[in-house]
C-alpha cells in the first residue's frame, strides 16, 4: 500500500494534467475572439458584435456551427491518414506545455501542501520542447498529402521546408540563453532571471532570432506561407471541414500561446516581476502582451515571399545566431 | 515640398539605411501606424440593430412629391423630369384638376419612377419647375418584387392630403408658390408616412442616430431616434 | 510496472519496424518509421537517459523524418520503383542481416536487457545532461571530434555535389 503522501502527490499531478488541458482546450475561444476584435480594430471596424455583448458569444457560436458541419473526406485521400493528421499536429503542441512552468510554488489553503505549477521540471525540458513541437510539423505534411490536393500538397511542403530551416535558428538562440543560465531546466532558468536580470538584457540579439523562428514556426503572419490564401487558397487544410479543421485552428492557438509563453520563460523572466502581484498574474499578463504583439504583427505586415523566406532563414538568422553563441561564449569566458 | 503633389523620397545614406535595417526602424513604423488605427474609433455602424446613419440634407435618395404650404400638390405634369432622365426611368402622365387639388388645374395622373433603373442622379430634381420633385433622405429600398421597385405617386407624395399645415404653429408666411421654402415644411418622407416617424426635411444631417429595427406585418424597418444623435466622423 | 512499458515499446517499436519495410506506400513506410523512432526515444527515457531520448526525437523525428517526407512527397516515388526486383543482391542481404542478428543475439544474451535501472532520482534524470556532456568532452573526446568532422564533410560534400550540378 503506498503512502498517503504519494497518492496524494499522484492525484496532484493528475490534477495538473487535467486543469492544464482544460485551459488549453478552452482558450483558443477568448483568442480567436481576440484576434478577430484586434483585427477589426486594427482594421477601423468592429468585429464581431451581434452575439452577446461585444461579441463575447461569438466563438462559442463557431464552435455550435463547427461541430455540426459535415466532415467532408475527399474521395481520393489517403482516408486514415487524413483522419489523423489534425491529431498529430494537436498533440504535440499540447504535450509541450507538460514541461511548462506557470509560476512559483504556492501552498493550497486547506491541505497545506506546496504545490508546484508545473507538471513535471524535465532536465531538458528546452530540448523536449523543441523537439516535440518539431513532431507538430507532420500534422500538416501529412494532412497536406493525404488531402490529395495540389494546394494542400503545397502548403505541406511549403510548411517542411520552413520548419527545418527555422528550426535551427530557434534553437540556437535557445543555446545562448541555455549558456548564460547554465541550464537546461526552465524551472532553473526562469530562477536565474529574478531580480530584472532577465535575459533579453544580455540577449537581445538570441531574442530577436528566436521571436522571428518562432512566428515561421507557429506559421503566422508574416511566414504563414504553408497556408497562403493568396496562392494556395488555404494550403494544407484546403479539404478539411468541421472539427478537423478546427483542430487544426485549435494547433495554431495553442501554438501561439506557446510561442508567447516560451518568450516569455527564456528571455522576460518568467513570472518574475514587482511583488505586488502574484507569479502566476505576472507570467499571464506577459503571456498576453506577447499574444496581442502576435497578433498585433499579424494585422501590420505583409507575407513574405517563398524565396524570401528561405532566404532570411539560411542566409540572416542562421549565421546571426551562430554569432550570437559565439558572442556569448567569449563573455561567458 | 512646397504644394507639390509629388512625395519625394528623400535620399537615405547609407549609414542610415543600416541603422534602419538593424533596428526595424520601418517595422516600428508600420506596427505604430497600425497600433493608432487600433485604438482609434471604429467607423463601423452598428446599424440596423442600434444606429442609423441619417444622411446630409444634399442627399440624394428615394424621391418624394412635394406640397405647398396648403397642402396643394405642387407637381403640375409638366413631365419635364421624364425629358431629362437619362435612363428613362420616370413616367408622367398629367390630367385635368380644376378642384384645387394641385397648384394648377393641371396634376399629374401618373407619376412613376422605376426605382431599378433609376441612378439617383438628381437631373429630374433640377428640371422640376415648381420644385415639386426632391430627392429624400429615405435610402432602404430593397424589397422582396420588382413591381415593388416601382414607386407610384401614392407611395411618394407627401403626407397632408388636402389639408393645410397649421401655419400659425409653424410661424411660416404664405409664400407663392415658386417659392416654397423646403425647409419651413416639416414634411414626412413618403416610405415612413405611414409609420410616424420622421425626419423633418429641414433636419441638417449627417449624424449617426441611435436607432432600433422594428419588426411588422409589412416588413423590417430601422427607426432612427433623432433625440440621440452624434457626430460620426 | 517498467517492464510493462518496456514491452510495450518494444513490440510497438518491432512492430512498426517490419511495418516499414511492409507498407507498399513510401509514405506509410514513412509514418511507420517514425512511430518506430519516438517508442525508441521512450525507451531511451526508460533507461534514464532523457537527454538522449529529447535529442532522438529533435535529430531524427523532428529533422531527418521530415527530410525523408519532403524527399519522398517531392518525388513522387511511384510503386513502379519499388518493384524493381533485387534478386542478385539477395545472399547479401541475407549475410548482412544474419550478421546483425547474430550480433543483436550476442549482445542481448551478454547484457541485462530488461535491468530496472533504479528510482528516477535527481541523480539519474537532473544530471543527466551534465553527466554525458562531461564523458563527450573529456573520455570520449576523439571519437566526438571525428564525428563532427565527418558531419562535415558530408556537409560540404552535399553543397559541392549540387553545385556541380547546376554549373555544368
Amino acid at each position: 500500500m503506498p503512502e498517503m503522501a504519494t497518492i496524494l502527490e499522484v492525484l496532484f499531478i493528475i490534477f495538473k494534467v487535467v486543469v492544464v488541458t482544460m485551459i488549453l482546450f478552452s482558450l483558443p475561444l477568448p483568442l480567436t475572439w481576440m484576434e478577430r476584435k484586434i483585427a477589426a480594430h486594427i482594421q477601423v471596424r468592429l468585429g464581431p458584435f451581434r452575439v452577446g455583448p461585444h461579441g463575447v458569444l461569438q466563438p462559442f457560436a463557431d464552435m455550435m456551427k463547427l461541430m455540426f458541419k459535415e466532415d467532408i473526406i475527399p474521395y481520393k485521400a489517403d482516408k486514415r491518414l487524413f483522419r489523423i493528421a489534425p491529431i498529430i499536429s494537436m498533440v504535440p503542441v499540447l504535450a509541450a506545455f507538460a514541461v511548462v512552468p506557470f509560476g512559483n510554488d504556492i501552498t493550497i489553503p486547506f491541505l497545506n501542501e506546496e504545490v508546484s505549477l508545473y507538471i513535471a521540471d524535465m532536465d531538458v525540458a528546452i530540448l523536449y520542447i523543441l523537439a516535440i513541437t518539431g513532431i507538430g510539423v507532420y500534422g500538416i505534411i501529412f494532412g497536406g498529402w493525404a488531402s490529395n490536393s495540389k494546394y494542400a500538397l503545397l502548403g505541406g511542403i511549403r510548411s517542411t521546408a520552413q520548419m527545418i530551416s527555422y528550426e535551427l535558428p530557434m534553437s540556437l538562440a535557445a543555446i545562448g540563453v541555455v549558456m548564460i543560465t547554465n541550464s537546461l531546466s526552465l524551472v532553473n532558468i526562469v530562477n536565474a532571471q529574478q531580480g530584472w536580470h532577465w535575459n533579453i538584457i544580455y540577449q537581445p540579439l538570441g531574442f530577436f532570432i528566436f521571436f522571428i523562428a518562432s512566428l515561421a514556426e507557429i506559421n503566422r503572419i508574416p511566414f504563414d506561407l504553408p497556408e497562403d490564401e493568396g496562392t494556395l487558397a488555404a494550403g494544407y487544410h484546403v479539404e478539411y471541414s468541421a472539427m478537423r479543421f478546427s483542430f487544426f485552428m485549435l494547433t495554431e492557438y495553442v501554438a501561439m500561446v506557446l510561442a508567447s509563453v516560451l518568450a516569455v520563460l527564456l528571455f522576460f523572466g518568467g513570472w518574475n516581476g514587482p511583488g505586488f502581484l502574484p507569479s502566476i498574474v505576472w507570467f499571464v499578463v506577459k503571456v498576453s502582451v506577447f499574444i496581442y504583439f502576435f497578433m498585433w504583427i499579424r494585422f501590420t505586415l505583409p507575407r513574405y515571399r517563398y524565396d524570401q523566406l528561405m532566404t532570411i532563414g539560411w542566409k540572416i538568422l542562421l549565421p546571426l545566431s551562430l554569432f550570437n553563441v559565439l558572442i556569448t561564449g567569449f563573455f561567458l569566458i | 515640398m512646397s504644394d507639390g503633389y509629388i512625395l519625394e523620397k528623400r535620399k537615405e545614406s547609407a549609414v542610415e539605411t543600416f541603422f534602419n535595417r538593424i533596428f526595424f526602424i520601418d517595422f516600428i513604423k508600420g506596427l505604430s501606424l497600425t497600433l493608432k488605427y487600433n485604438l482609434s474609433r471604429s467607423i463601423t455602424l452598428r446599424y440596423p440593430d442600434e444606429e442609423k446613419w441619417i444622411p446630409y440634407k444634399r442627399f440624394r435618395g428615394q424621391h418624394t412629391l412635394n406640397r405647398d404650404e396648403y397642402g396643394r400638390e405642387l407637381c403640375v405634369g409638366c413631365e419635364l423630369c421624364a425629358k431629362s432622365c437619362p435612363t428613362d426611368c420616370i413616367t408622367v402622365i398629367p390630367m385635368e384638376d380644376s378642384a384645387g387639388r394641385g397648384i394648377a388645374d393641371r396634376v399629374a395622373r401618373v407619376w412613376e419612377v422605376n426605382l431599378t433603373r433609376c441612378m439617383f442622379c438628381g437631373l429630374c430634381e433640377d428640371a422640376c419647375p415648381t420644385e415639386a420633385l426632391k430627392l429624400g433622405r429615405e435610402y432602404e429600398l430593397s424589397c422582396f418584387s420588382l413591381s415593388n421597385a416601382v414607386m407610384d405617386k401614392d407611395r411618394i407624395l407627401i403626407a397632408g392630403q388636402g389639408e393645410p399645415l397649421d401655419l400659425e404653429a409653424t410661424g411660416a408666411e404664405p409664400k407663392g408658390w415658386m417659392k416654397v421654402s423646403l425647409d419651413s415644411i416639416d414634411y414626412i418622407t413618403p416610405l415612413d408616412f405611414k409609420k410616424g416617424d420622421r425626419v423633418p426635411a429641414n433636419y441638417e444631417g449627417g449624424v449617426n442616430a441611435a436607432a432600433s429595427l422594428e419588426r411588422t406585418e409589412d416588413g423590417i424597418r430601422v427607426v432612427p431616434d433623432l433625440s440621440k444623435t452624434k457626430k460620426w466622423w | 510496472m517498467e517492464q510493462i512499458f518496456f514491452f510495450i515499446f518494444a513490440v510497438v517499436a518491432v512492430g512498426s519496424a517490419v511495418a516499414v519495410v511492409a507498407f507498399r506506400n513510401p509514405v506509410h513506410s514513412a509514418i511507420s518509421l517514425m512511430v518506430c523512432f519516438f517508442q525508441v526515444a521512450a525507451l531511451f527515457i526508460l533507461l534514464r537517459s532523457p537527454f538522449l531520448a529529447a535529442a532522438q526525437l529533435f535529430i531524427y523525428v523532428g529533422a531527418v523524418m521530415v527530410l525523408f517526407l519532403f524527399v519522398v512527397m517531392v518525388l513522387d516515388l511511384g510503386r513502379a520503383s519499388f518493384d524493381e526486383p533485387v534478386f542478385h543482391r539477395r545472399i547479401w542481404g541475407i549475410v548482412v542481416v544474419l550478421g546483425l542478428f547474430a550480433e543483436v543475439v550476442y549482445l542481448t544474451l551478454k547484457g541485462e536487457p530488461s535491468h530496472i535501472k533504479g528510482p528516477y532520482v535527481d541523480g539519474a534524470m537532473m544530471n543527466n545532461t551534465e553527466v554525458m556532456g562531461t564523458l563527450l568532452y573529456t573520455k570520449y573526446i576523439y571519437p566526438f571530434e571525428i564525428v563532427s568532422i565527418l558531419l562535415l564533410l558530408a556537409l560540404v560534400g552535399a553543397i559541392a555535389l549540387t553545385m556541380n550540378s547546376k554549373g555544368e
